[in-house]
């Protein structure tokens, strides 16, 4: 379904969806950032990407696996599996998006995980397409994506200035639209290589280049000992902001939170973890096998363009540039890989 | 004016002579507009350092690194390591000497004065930008800052001083008084804001509102740890937060696995980010030597260097304490005095 | 202030206390009020510490954490302390401590700390009874407790 919907008929089809949590992008605290919006009023798309990224509505960063508790001695488990309500996410940038189908595989490849697809099966995404990328770290088109890339998105809405052309991709994308029927206009002659040329204008802007996508996994593989890891990670600190705002990132750590060791009474927690924080692979012994950060920056490029390659056939990095931006010591992915593959 | 060819020279002589193993200083970088840290350890490589207010890095944390390093290193190189600092890093240093972390031969400090500027502030900057980021940033003498916009033509000017980090509008010592040879003048009179600036608007909120801002940045907060990872005065090789000391064995029953003492819960929620930021406040309360990096690595820009001003305030006038000022005193936690405050007490 | 609903409320809530206690003042005097019979509320657990000095921030946080409505340290008179000087350095972390908690806005009448000698019963009754009505005013502490 495809559709125009002018700039500020926007608010109205936001308050049409008023039975579903409505998130979009918002600048507070210095920063861009999802946050829920209470009216149509509230909706700002003037933003460039947001910190964090939209795995957050799917893959908390905490969430109760069950509540457990010692009842005359027994142990009483509750569940605790989300039943949130229908979610829909404003202003998705295409690299968020894509991120989604590659965290979808995590989810369900050999284990489909009902906590992550309570969250997914009511969340839609509305994406809106870069008519530039937003930043010099931009890369997406170098790792086989676009600032147009609808992958993973059930809407995506492109600016035309005074309209916005809106594109329904997925059943659930369709039907958010035609929630808001009232507020959308047909597509006119003209509108279709209008967007057409916002698409190539948005792609003719220079991206930081990946030379040679396919031959990556290779470089890696046979750098495995190479001393420049350890050269490279040289000014690491080894905190977790390149996995945290991921969009891909999926790692995490289970702990048992007792709230009282009287009543046994306490929740089973999955919280986010990363393979740069050093106890991430700190064994019961003390050892510990990954001690360094060469192998550790090793570990996250390798996951991202070597395993996730091999075992589901596309990259686990859809170029966002958060990893490379927010890196508190300038660590830059893009440079890594170019390195590698020297 | 810091002529940077006058740090060059400086770091490839000490190279030459071998009196230092490495200099750490700052290039440019591929990342962003702002420099990034670098080690050199070949004469030529000393051309590539730069010296401007992009460059935010307080470097002693390296130094901290290289001696665990070393630690733990089969054949350990302890030659010393020269650094180039800022007057808030040199304090850095002071204090890691202070705590006898190295000695005084271990290190040559490369100090730089701040003259009348000091470095930007990456969020004040982005919130003059709305977020979009800087592809270049220059400097048009002391008080204006150009700042080219990625994916846009114009430069904008801003005035210094509306984008510099507040830790150097209240600093106190923009010169080194730490080290082996300085570059640049020495400015007194500064004329930004007194010292404990933001910390005293910061107390003189309501309680409620106090606990209104810290329970919206506490619920924030990530647990990244970049703020922990990048002090340098966060060396503990574990964080009592992290508690991975619990050593589990086939014989540890469930019972005392939930017995276990665990200060901190993992989960990034406002109690249990509160207990991780105000441990960490303390543990740095006499310590805390204001380079602000916690707060400039934060991704979601926690103020946090207001936890640890508002310690360093107290010490300063509760106990004529000033971190990383004289290496010889005994540390602020370890002395006492009789006429320290008593009221409080019932 | 004369809404009922929240008079009751006040009657009915009882504060909890941690109470770090040195053991060679606070929490002889601590005994002594009781062999002494004197009244006082019931309010704090009692926690026996070998010095006001050996009280660690992260105490007193996870005290906060773990639902406490207060937080008592206790320990000896300045110059009186077992191993010298250990009162004195608590004396300064503790005021840290304070103006922390303060700073970040928990109420400031939640952290307390008192010099009180093993010949002090009466004084520990007080400290704790003052304590006691001091936190039935402000309630329950939510801000720093952990919720599940
Ligand atoms: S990487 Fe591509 S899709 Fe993502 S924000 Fe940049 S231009 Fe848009
Ligand atoms: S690896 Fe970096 S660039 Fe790639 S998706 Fe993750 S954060 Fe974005
Ligand atoms: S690469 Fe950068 S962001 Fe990632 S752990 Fe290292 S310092 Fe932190
Ligand atoms: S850097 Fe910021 S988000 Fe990360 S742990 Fe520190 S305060 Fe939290
Ligand atoms: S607490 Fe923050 S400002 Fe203070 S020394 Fe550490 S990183 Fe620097």
């Amino acid at each position: 379904m495809e559709k125009i919907l002018n700039q500020e008929k926007l608010r109205e089809w936001v308050d049409m969806l008023d039975d579903c949590e409505v998130y979009a992008p918002a600048f507070a605290d210095s920063v861009w950032n999802y946050a829920r919006i209470e009216a149509g009023t509230d909706i700002d798309l003037s933003h460039t990407n947001t910190i964090g990224s939209v795995k957050e509505f799917v893959f908390p960063q905490r969430e109760v696996f069950f509540r457990f508790e010692k009842k005359d001695g027994v142990p009483v488990l509750t569940s605790t599996l989300p039943d949130p309500k229908p979610t829909v996410v404003f202003g998705v940038r295409p690299c968020d998006g894509r991120g989604m189908p590659r965290n979808d595989t995590v989810f369900n490849k050999e284990f489909e995980d009902p906590y992550y697809w309570a969250r997914r099966n009511k969340l839609t995404l509305v994406g809106l397409a870069c008519n530039q990328p937003h930043s010099p770290n931009c890369f997406c088109q170098s790792v086989g994506g676009s600032p147009h890339s609808e992958d993973g998105l059930d809407i995506l809405m492109t600016d035309l200035g005074d309209r916005f052309h809106v594109k329904g991709i997925t059943v659930k994308g369709v039907e958010a639209m035609e929630r808001g029927r009232d507020a959308f206009d047909a597509v006119r002659d003209g509108d279709q290589t209008e967007v057409e040329k916002v698409h190539d204008t948005s792609r003719s802007f220079p991206q930081r280049p990946l030379d040679n996508l396919d031959a990556i996994p290779k470089a890696i593989r046979e750098s495995f000992d190479s001393p420049l890891w350890a050269d490279m990670a040289q000014h690491c600190i080894g905190c977790g902001i390149c996995t945290f705002l991921c969009p891909t990132c999926h790692c995490f750590d289970i702990n048992d939170e007792v709230i009282s060791p009287t009543t046994g009474e306490g929740e089973r927690v999955r919280t986010w973890d990363n393979c740069q924080f050093p106890d991430f692979t700190m064994h019961t012994s003390g050892h510990n096998p990954r001690a360094d950060l060469g192998s550790r920056l090793r570990q996250r490029v390798s996951h991202k363009f070597l395993y996730f390659v091999e075992n589901h056939n596309t990259q686990q990095c859809t170029g966002c540039g958060r990893c490379i931006t927010e890196c508190p010591v300038g660590i830059d992915i893009v440079a890594v890989l170019e390195r590698v593959s020297q | 004016m810091v002529n940077v060819e006058e740090i060059r020279d400086y770091a490839a002589s000490l190279l030459e002579k071998e009196e230092v193993k490495a200099v750490l200083g700052f290039r440019r970088g591929s990342a962003s507009a702002f420099a990034e840290p670098c080690t050199i350890t070949e004469v030529g490589e000393a051309a590539s350092l730069v010296w401007d207010p992009t460059c935010l890095n307080n470097l002693a944390l390296y130094l901290v690194k290289d001696r665990k390093q070393q630690a733990v290193a089969k054949t350990p190189d302890n030659r010393p390591v020269g650094i180039v600092a800022k007057g808030c890093d040199s304090r850095a240093v002071g204090v890691l000497l202070q705590e006898n972390f190295f000695k005084r031969e271990d290190v040559v400090v490369i100090g730089v004065s701040c003259e009348g500027t000091g470095v930007v502030d990456s969020n004040k900057l982005s919130d003059k930008l709305k977020g979009k980021t800087a592809s270049r940033i220059t400097f048009s003498g002391a008080d204006d800052i150009n700042v080219s916009v990625y994916g846009d033509e114009t430069e904008t000017v801003i005035p210094a001083q509306e984008i510099l980090a507040d830790r150097c509008l209240e600093c106190r010592a923009a010169t080194p008084t730490l080290h082996d040879v300085v570059f640049g003048d020495t400015v007194e009179a500064r004329d930004f804001n007194e010292p404990f600036h933001a910390a005293k608007e910061a107390e003189s909120a309501s309680e409620d509102e106090r606990w209104a801002t810290w329970e919206h940045h506490f619920d924030r907060c990530l647990r990244c740890f970049a703020c922990r990872a990048v002090c340098p005065m966060c060396y503990c090789h574990e964080c009592v937060v992290d508690s991975t000391t619990f050593v589990v064995t086939l014989g540890t029953s469930a019972e005392e696995k939930a017995n276990r003492i665990r200060w901190c819960e993992r989960s990034a929620n406002t109690s249990e980010s509160a207990v991780y930021h105000l441990t960490r406040a303390i543990h740095l309360a006499g310590r805390c030597i204001d380079c602000g990096e916690c707060e400039r690595v934060c991704p979601v820009n926690i103020p946090l260097r207001l936890l640890n001003t508002k310690l360093e305030k107290e010490a300063f006038e509760m106990f004529e304490y000033q971190a990383g000022h004289d290496i010889e005193q005994a540390s602020l936690l370890s002395s006492f005095r009789d006429e320290d405050p008593n009221s409080f007490i019932r | 202030m004369s809404n009922p609903s929240k008079t009751t409320e006040v009657q009915s809530f009882e504060p909890r206390i941690v109470a770090f206690l040195c053991k060679w003042c606070s929490s002889a005097g601590s005994d002594l009020a009781g062999v002494s019979r004197i009244q006082y509320s019931a309010n704090a657990t009692p926690i026996t510490i070998p010095c006001s000095g050996s009280v660690s921030p992260m105490y007193i946080l996870s005290a906060f954490n773990k639902g406490a409505d207060g937080v008592l340290i206790s320990g000896c008179h300045p110059g009186d302390c077992h191993y010298m000087e250990g009162n004195y350095l608590a004396r300064r972390k503790l005021y840290l401590v304070k103006e922390l908690l303060q700073f970040i806005g928990l109420e400031s009448e939640r952290f307390r700390m008192s010099w009180v000698s093993a010949a002090e019963g009466a004084k520990f009754a007080e400290v704790v009874d003052e304590f006691v009505e001091d936190l039935r005013v402000l309630g329950p502490q939510n801000r720093l407790k952990a919720k599940p």
